[in-house]
């Protein structure tokens, strides 16, 4: 497929446009990847409703039934469940362990251990576990496995 | 499914490990002044190799998970190779790799070595995958 870059000046400008004979996997990947940034979702805090955008969050974690997002302001309460948030993020938003998500473009950066776990430095430089079994899959979503 | 793939590495590596160590072991007894054509393996004892291998990746699978401190990890891993030590002892007596101390010695020697490499070689793909990972990150972190 030929793909065409063209510069625009700002941010509200930007748009992909895909043409295509059929929406095959490969596209539908495309397009979850593109549209990952532009996603929101209802968060609380403190009684408060606030509405967050997905590029803002850096992992979300489930802890006794509650699911927890977490980004540089702090720490919020969600109504959806990890499994939901997870089919309705997409792109590179991944399961890094049984009750956690990591948005895999707020990682620094990633040191294996011996034990083969992968511990990922987030660029707020919070430690998040990736499991030895999830590995893989980072691996695969980044195009390297 | 990611079990299998992981048991059927390790028992190749394994596998592969304990093959490299009896072609060593034919080197030596050459090297001593056997006749390397009379150092021949039966169907029985190359069976036994991969066996070996695939019992001894069992343990890797259900012992050593990833969720336990460095400390509790390595005292783990020692007594994982003392086990799996065990098991191969067991192994080399029922499929009869070796008949005299010397061959018993010989088998010791090539367990530990064999132990190490499969843990260097564990080491490698960890520290390949960082890298990986790592280089692959850069091109879609975001900027803060």
């Amino acid at each position: 497929m030929q793909v065409i870059v063209e510069r625009v000046n700002s941010k509200e400008e930007e748009q992909a446009v895909i043409k295509a004979v059929e929406v095959t996997d490969e596209i539908s990947g495309a397009i979850e990847l593109l549209e990952g940034d532009s996603k929101s979702f209802t968060v609380s805090k403190d009684g408060k409703v606030y509405i967050i955008k997905a590029s803002a969050v850096y992992y979300i974690e489930s802890v006794d039934k509650k699911t927890f997002v977490y980004t540089k302001q702090g720490c919020y309460d969600c109504k959806y469940r990890l499994y939901e948030l997870e089919v309705m993020l997409g792109g590179y938003f991944m399961r890094c362990s049984k009750s956690m998500i990591i948005n895999l473009k707020k990682i620094k950066n990633v040191k294996s251990q011996i034990s083969g776990r992968v511990d990922a430095t987030m660029l707020n430089d919070e430690i998040v576990v990736i499991s030895r079994g999830y590995v893989k899959d980072v691996k695969r979503r980044l195009g390297i496995g | 499914m990611n079990k299998l793939k992981l048991w059927l590495e390790q028992t190749m590596m394994i596998s592969f490990a304990i093959f490299v160590g009896i072609i060593i072991e034919g080197l030596v007894y050459s090297f001593m002044g056997d006749n390397l054509a009379d150092f021949n393996l039966t169907w029985l004892q190359l069976v036994s190799v991969i066996l070996t291998g695939a019992v001894c990746s069992l343990p890797t699978l259900f012992w050593l998970t990833d969720d336990l401190p460095k400390n509790k990890f390595i005292v783990r891993i020692i007594l994982h190779c003392i086990c799996l030590y065990a098991v191969v002892t067991l192994f080399g007596f029922v499929f009869k790799w070796f008949e005299h101390m010397e061959g018993f010695i010989f088998m010791t020697i090539i367990y530990f070595m064999v132990y190490i490499y499969v843990c260097l070689m564990t080491l490698w793909f960890h520290k390949r995958d960082e890298n990986q990972i790592n280089k692959a990150l850069d091109d879609i972190r975001d900027e803060e």
